[in-house]
């Protein structure tokens, strides 16, 4: 068998898995229980949330060791899903390497992918529905979207103006959150500008950060989980500075 | 009548809906979009039934976790994204609003208040949830020995 080959296949496994938004376990698990599969019997797998590291002794007894780093990353539950589907396939019935390597490329291509209109929809259904949940009534409900949609233009087509640091990019969507949402309250479309700032703040705020720092904690990564639990802190503390900008803008006004 | 369906089920359809639209950010698609909703809805039930206080916020998650864990073992999938989009609505996005308003205002008082308890609220999402995943993680290995889960 191709080790080196292998070594590419479930390192390309670890990272596909991480970049999808998986827990630092699952990462690991599955790359030594796939590496397992394969007849290797101690493998070593070490992940952090941005860097899977991969260690195999062939039957020879050559060391192989891989390393790759992992950029920033969005949270993709279908591929994950996908990911983890094929790693439960792959454990149970190890196909030759190449053409695990071929199934796991085909992974990428066949996972259906939201429309970016429709992921910008998302953006703007969650806050206009989160302002009722704060009190707001149909007008709020109205600013919410329309903020969120600002929002999520910033999010997804700003990235060429906002650069590829978090902290910055959530306090300049803030920013804008609390912008538009001001503006359009005191145009005379909202009734609370609180309810429908918050509303559209909603869909920055650190949910998914806080989530997995404790999921990574409870598991024994404390590692990771104390990076994603200051992940989290510094999402909040970009949150109100942004917000706080924006109000401060509006005031000078 | 009215105040049960204004109090409470309108909140939670609200919450669905939410969701949903959440479900669209993180690529989530069939099956899962419900379960996402109905998860969030739940959560924000047992928030609302429990007063809105912290302890509410740690029921909720707990009951999202729980429910997260076993619709996660029934589809054999992963158990993140049904958590990640259900525990959103209860994520103190006020409290941070808020404590950064007081901030501005110079209300020294009511800004540690409201951060202490956005604090609280975060704190009290991450215990309910990861206790009862634990303890549902707990007793399931418990009856399925022989064949030990990865979800």
């Amino acid at each position: 068998m191709d080790y080196d080959k292998l070594l590419n296949i479930s390192v390309e496994l670890g990272c596909r898995l991480m970049s999808s938004g998986a827990e630092i376990y699952r990462v690991e698990e599955s790359v030594r229980r796939l590496l397992q599969a394969y007849g290797l019997d101690s493998p070593e797998v070490f992940a952090i949330p941005n860097c899977v590291i991969v260690s195999i002794t062939t039957p020879a007894g050559h060391p192989i060791t891989r390393m790759r780093r992992i950029g920033g990353h969005g949270t993709d539950i279908e591929l994950l899903e996908r990911c983890n589907a094929l790693c439960r396939r792959l454990c149970a019935q190890p196909p030759p390497v190449e053409e695990a390597q071929r199934q796991l490329s085909a992974l990428l291509d066949r996972a259906p992918q939201y429309a970016p209109w429709q992921v910008l929809l998302g953006y703007g259904i969650a806050p206009a529905f989160f302002s009722p949940l704060f009190g707001g009534g149909a007008a709020d409900s109205l600013c919410a979207f329309i903020g969120g949609l600002a929002v999520g233009l910033c999010l997804l087509y700003g990235g060429r103006f906002l650069g590829s640091n978090s902290f910055f990019r959530t306090a300049a969507c803030s920013t804008v959150a609390s912008l538009a949402s001001l503006t359009l309250v005191r145009l005379g479309l909202g009734h609370s500008a609180d309810t429908v700032t918050i509303s559209v703040l909603m869909v920055l705020v650190p949910g998914v950060a806080l989530t997995n720092a404790m999921r990574e904690i409870m598991a024994g990564d404390i590692i990771s989980g104390l990076s994603r639990a200051a992940d989290s802190i510094l999402t909040a503390a970009a949150i109100a500075i942004g917000s706080a900008a924006g109000l401060g803008i509006v005031g000078m006004l | 009548m009215l105040a049960v369906w204004n109090g409470y089920i309108l909140p939670c359809v609200c919450a669905f809906l939410a969701c949903l639209g959440f479900t669209l950010v993180f690529n989530i698609h069939g099956v899962g979009k419900l379960i996402c909703g109905v998860g969030g809805a739940l959560g924000w039930l047992i928030y609302l039934l429990g007063g809105s206080t912290i302890f509410a916020a740690f029921l909720a998650s707990a009951a999202i976790g729980l429910f997260a864990e076993i619709m996660a073992r029934l589809r054999r999938c992963p158990v993140t994204g049904y958590l990640l989009v259900a525990l959103l609505p209860l994520v103190p996005g006020g409290g941070i609003y808020y404590a950064m308003s007081y901030c501005m205002a110079g209300d020294t008082q009511r800004f540690l208040d409201t951060l202490l308890h956005t604090f609280g609220m975060a704190a009290a999402l991450a215990v309910g949830a990861m206790l009862t995943a634990s303890l549902f993680r707990a007793a399931y290995l418990h009856l399925h020995r022989p064949k030990p889960a990865k979800t």
